[in-house]
């Protein structure tokens, strides 16, 4: 599956990587405090061997650092384990990152990558930054743009560095939401309503959505802590201004809207009957076909022809241990095959211009007439303050 | 020779042992973060002043703080409109409390019947269903929230119960009476749990002077039976009011953002890192937590009625064939039993209903097969329910193991006399008071990140930390259940084995024990629980697979798309949870028991 012409391609690129890697280390050793921590890798290629000190090590089981020997070269090459941290649906059987990690895995010899699923996510890495803590890791899979705000504003350097892709430029235009390049998307979803054709009609606008027939319809997630839920806010302030889309809540509260803590209790109560429409995701269908489901209860509704695109995204920590074999590993998320496979077992659209996720996937997902999202600069100094205005409007 | 006593080094020893174990896993995390509302980057408690003046979080009473020269003026033109009580807005805080009150009542109309039947009823099955009353205490919130939809949804069992006798449906989910009934449904078991214990710890022979001295039985449980149960149940109905102030996920799953709680915006606040205001946020919640538990001490030590043990009273039979039905007693607990069985029973039977329906509605047993796969599979990042089942348990007895002597320690100095061991109470009681969410924050920002000590960053993790995190959530409900059993020992006793020679060590553990067993075995079960329920610190503190526990097994089971996204999987290892703790509980009682008595 994977040609020769890949492993030499890997014998150059690993050579390069222990130079690039050693100035590296120098510059980043005086700017972190934790200069301890540090110590221990900066003397050779070989990263620390023992369980990480961080939160919730998923360590390889099925591929023993031990088994695998470096064989391309005659230069000794040590092992080298890369260092991801994701949300932990991204990690276990069949899942996209399990696939990413075999893939590469056997694409590179001697290299294990390896996942950490920090529970609150990238604020874990913002505050270990900020208490001059060790990251422990070398790469981050996960990314929204709002996540990449708070990095910056919390921060005085970046946390992620620019990775400098070969396959970059092959992101759609219109998910490329970092000006910076930082964070990369590698696919993305398309919030939407999912409603139930046999007792509603698709409201098709977000005025429709605050008028008398569909009182009480609707459940929403919150802003504050779920990602669809978010993405559903922004949509209204994309379409309404930030001036009105306070005001179109009122409407949307007035009607009896339901605003749950997050996606999977929020659907949850959908298919419970609790309400007919839910704010959701337009691949719904990908997940609920096939013998014996009733299709009326999975119709993807667009809003003004429109979806959120919330493009999940990944980046390279600024004082990665491995940064040569994380941009390797991020390349290789965005080429035609990886990409298929991501897009295929996370349920979400390709990054990537132009990849097939298949036919089933393209018969069930929806993709929207007019995707939107906010990008970096238009969310910088403003999203925090608009949701912090929208959960005191709900709460009053 | 002089060994010394072991009065000397016991007890100072444990005490220091607890403190350090305090001091590491909690006052210092905690004091970490609250620090940056105390003493922020601007002026000293900003964060906390621009809280008391923002009338979203205290409604009319932040004039106070925001204009204290107005209130007057204010007040008069208030009095003027007509004291309009519309125009009164009592801000997050008011809301939250309200709620918080509401649940505790409802705790109490729920928990209450419930000790009467289980302390002076005997009926088949008695002694198990006791040790099962705190099941739900272990629930994770999530299948609280599943529990509920299914069984007071719209599509609900309740609702086709109704139905059934022609009446219905009714709409209780997202509103404030699902919230209550909710945080009902996790406290009234504490109110039952306490009450039975001192219930059942009543010397019959008390009773029977009264009765014989012509007190009439209305006014013999007055006089001495009253008494003895109202330090248990105030004890029980202000933890039932604490946790239900610092409730926090069943809040926005079966109530909505429209009744958010403090401890909701104080999750935003650290998940958006603004983490001055959710310092003084936190910080005030405590206060006011902190404030409630001191008054209450207060008010306990001076109710304390003291007690030389002896024998129980006799349960009457709950059944007592025909007559049953005749008998108006027996039938009120009858009644009581159905409003029991559809607010417990029911969304625990709709959750194991759950975990066998499919989407469509139809039996499948595809969420028990999940578990199974997880158990084969070998793939990076996969729990294995069974390593989930071993690591909780192997927790909750390290934590039990820990949890009752710091809780019977911290127990004996509340009891000694003087005004500083209530306030002293108090503050040992500060894990209950605190919120989980700042607990979580401050672990990882010390003992997970690490504290640089003589220039090496010290990190403490493992699974001992695990069991002292715990543990210190746990120990206050051992000390809760016995320190009014405690405070009621005669004095006469210990100091008569004193007298004969005994060490003050060895009057505790041959007097002084022997008449705190089911208070201690209650605490012992509520430890247990705590540790198996535990989420947050534990992802935080253990490393690698030891942090695989059943809820976080099930957490990620949320989370896991394999079969589709379904909280199928989820509900099969809840019932899997249920089984585990439901077995563990009946077999605390059971070891204990035998030391009853």
């Amino acid at each position: 599956m994977f040609a020769p012409e890949t492993a030499r391609n890997i014998t150059t690129q690993s050579n390069n990587q222990v130079v690039k890697r050693r100035t590296f280390l120098r510059t980043a050793g005086i700017s972190v405090a934790g200069a301890t921590a540090l110590a221990g890798c900066s003397d050779a290629e070989q990263t620390e061997e023992g369980s990480p000190t961080a939160t919730e090590t998923d360590t390889a089981t099925e591929t023993s650092t031990a088994a695998r020997t470096g064989t391309t070269t005659g230069t000794p090459m040590a092992e080298r384990t890369l260092q991801v941290a994701t949300y932990s649906s991204f990690t276990g059987e069949g899942t996209a990152g399990n696939w990413l990690k075999s893939a590469f895995e056997s694409a590179h010899d001697g290299v294990t990558v390896e996942f950490v699923t920090p529970e609150n996510g990238l604020n874990q890495y913002i505050l270990r930054r900020q208490q001059g803590a060790p990251l422990d890791v070398d790469a981050y899979v996960g990314l929204n743009t709002s996540e990449l705000v708070r990095a910056d504003q919390e921060l005085d350097g970046s946390l992620f560095a620019t990775p400098d892709l070969e396959r970059a430029g092959d992101v759609k235009p219109e998910l490329q939401a970092d000006p910076r390049g930082r964070a990369i998307p590698y696919d993305t979803g398309y919030i939407s309503l999912v409603y139930d054709e046999s007792e509603v009609e698709n409201p098709a606008t977000f005025d429709t959505l605050t008028t008398d027939p569909y009182r009480g319809d609707l459940i929403a997630q919150n802003a504050q802590q779920s990602d669809p839920g978010r993405a559903f806010l922004l949509w209204t302030i994309a379409e309404k201004g930030p001036d009105g889309y306070l005001d179109y809540w009122r409407d949307l509260l007035d009607n009896d809207v339901t605003i749950l803590s997050d996606w999977e209790p929020a659907y949850q109560a959908y298919q419970n009957e609790e309400a007919p429409m839910v704010v959701s995701y337009s691949t719904d269908q990908v997940y609920y076909h096939g013998e014996g489901v009733d299709m009326s209860r999975h119709q993807v509704g667009f809003l003004n022809d429109q979806g959120y695109a919330n493009p999940e995204m990944m980046g390279l920590f600024t004082d990665a241990n491995a940064p040569e074999i994380g941009r390797q590993f991020m390349d290789f998320a965005l080429s035609p095959e990886a990409q298929a496979e991501i897009a295929v077992r996370n349920v979400q659209f390709p990054a990537v211009e132009g990849v097939d996720p298949g036919a089933e996937f393209s018969q069930y997902a929806d993709e929207p007439g007019e995707p939107v999202t906010f990008t970096y600069d238009e969310l910088a100094g403003n999203v925090e303050g608009w949701i912090e205005d929208w959960a005191r409007e709900v709460s009053a | 020779m002089a060994w010394p006593s072991s009065d000397r080094v016991v007890f100072p020893v444990g005490l220091l042992a607890t403190l350090l174990v305090l001091v590491t896993v909690f006052y210092y995390p905690v004091g970490r973060v609250l620090l940056a509302a105390i003493n922020p980057g601007g002026t000293p408690l900003a964060p906390i002043v621009e809280i008391l003046a923002d009338p979203f979080y205290l409604g009319v009473a932040h004039h106070v703080f925001a204009d204290p020269m107005g209130v007057p003026a204010g007040v008069l033109t208030w009095l003027a409109d007509g004291a309009p009580l519309s125009a009164v807005e009592f801000g997050l805080f008011g809301f939250t409390a309200y709620q918080a009150a509401l649940s505790a009542l409802a705790s109490v109309a729920l928990g209450l019947p419930g000790a009467y039947v289980l302390a002076r009823f005997d009926f088949w099955g008695r002694q198990t269903l006791t040790s099962l009353t705190i099941v739900p205490f272990v629930l994770p919130s999530i299948l609280v929230a599943v529990g509920f939809q299914a069984m007071f949804g719209r599509t609900g069992l309740f609702n086709d119960l109704l139905g059934v006798v022609g009446l219905g449906p009714i709409e209780v989910l997202y509103s404030l009476p699902a919230i209550v009934i909710a945080h009902a449904f996790y406290n009234a078991p504490l109110v039952t749990r306490f009450v039975t214990s001192a219930w059942e710890g009543i010397d019959a022979r008390e009773i029977e002077s009264a009765r014989s001295m012509g007190a009439t039985p209305i006014r013999a449980f007055r006089d001495v039976v009253l008494p003895q149960l109202r330090p248990a149940l105030l004890s029980a109905t202000l933890l039932a009011f604490v946790f239900s102030f610092m409730s926090f996920p069943i809040v926005l799953a079966l109530g909505g953002l429209e009744l958010q709680t403090v401890e909701v915006w104080l999750y935003a606040k650290v998940q958006s890192l603004d983490l001055e205001a959710a310092a003084a946020l936190a910080v005030l919640e405590s206060a006011i937590s902190l404030a409630i538990m001191y008054i209450y001490l207060r008010y306990e030590s001076g109710q304390i009625v003291s007690h030389t043990g002896g024998r129980s009273r006799s349960r009457r039979s709950l059944v007592a064939g025909w007559r049953t039905l005749s008998d108006p007693r027996r039938l009120a607990v009858l009644a009581y039993g159905c409003v029991a069985a559809v607010v417990f029973l029911g969304p625990i039977l709709s959750l194991l209903i759950e975990s066998v329906t499919g989407p469509e509605g139809a039996f499948t047993t595809a969420y028990y097969e999940f578990l199974l796969a997880r158990q084969a599979s070998t793939a990076v990042g996969t729990i294995a329910p069974l390593t989930a089942i071993r690591n909780s348990v192997l927790f909750a007895l390290g934590t039990l193991a820990t949890a009752v002597p710091m809780g019977v320690i911290v127990s004996l100095v509340a009891t000694r006399s003087g005004r500083g061991s209530r306030l002293a109470e108090t503050l040992l009681s500060a894990p209950i008071a605190v919120s989980g969410i700042v607990v979580g924050l401050g672990l990882l920002q010390t003992l997970v990140f690490g504290v640089e000590v003589l220039g090496h960053r010290l990190t403490v993790t493992g699974w001992i930390a695990v069991v002292a995190a715990h543990a210190v959530a746990a120990y206050p409900f051992v000390t809760r259940n016995v320190t009014p059993a405690l405070a009621g020992i005669d004095d006469r006793l210990v100091e008569t084995a004193r007298s004969l020679g005994a060490t003050r060590f060895r009057a505790l553990l041959t007097v002084t024990l022997p008449l705190i067993v089911a208070p201690l075995v209650a605490g012992a079960a509520f430890a247990f629980a705590i540790s198996i329920g535990e989420f947050d610190s534990t992802v935080l503190l253990a490393e690698g697979g030891a942090s695989h526990t059943m809820p976080v097994a099930l957490e990620r089971y949320v989370g896991n798309r394999s079969i589709g996204p379904s909280l199928g999987p989820a509900t099969a290892m809840g019932t899997v949870l249920l089984a585990v703790t439901a077995a563990s509980f009946v077999v605390i009682d059971r070891v204990g028991g035998r030391y009853d008595g």
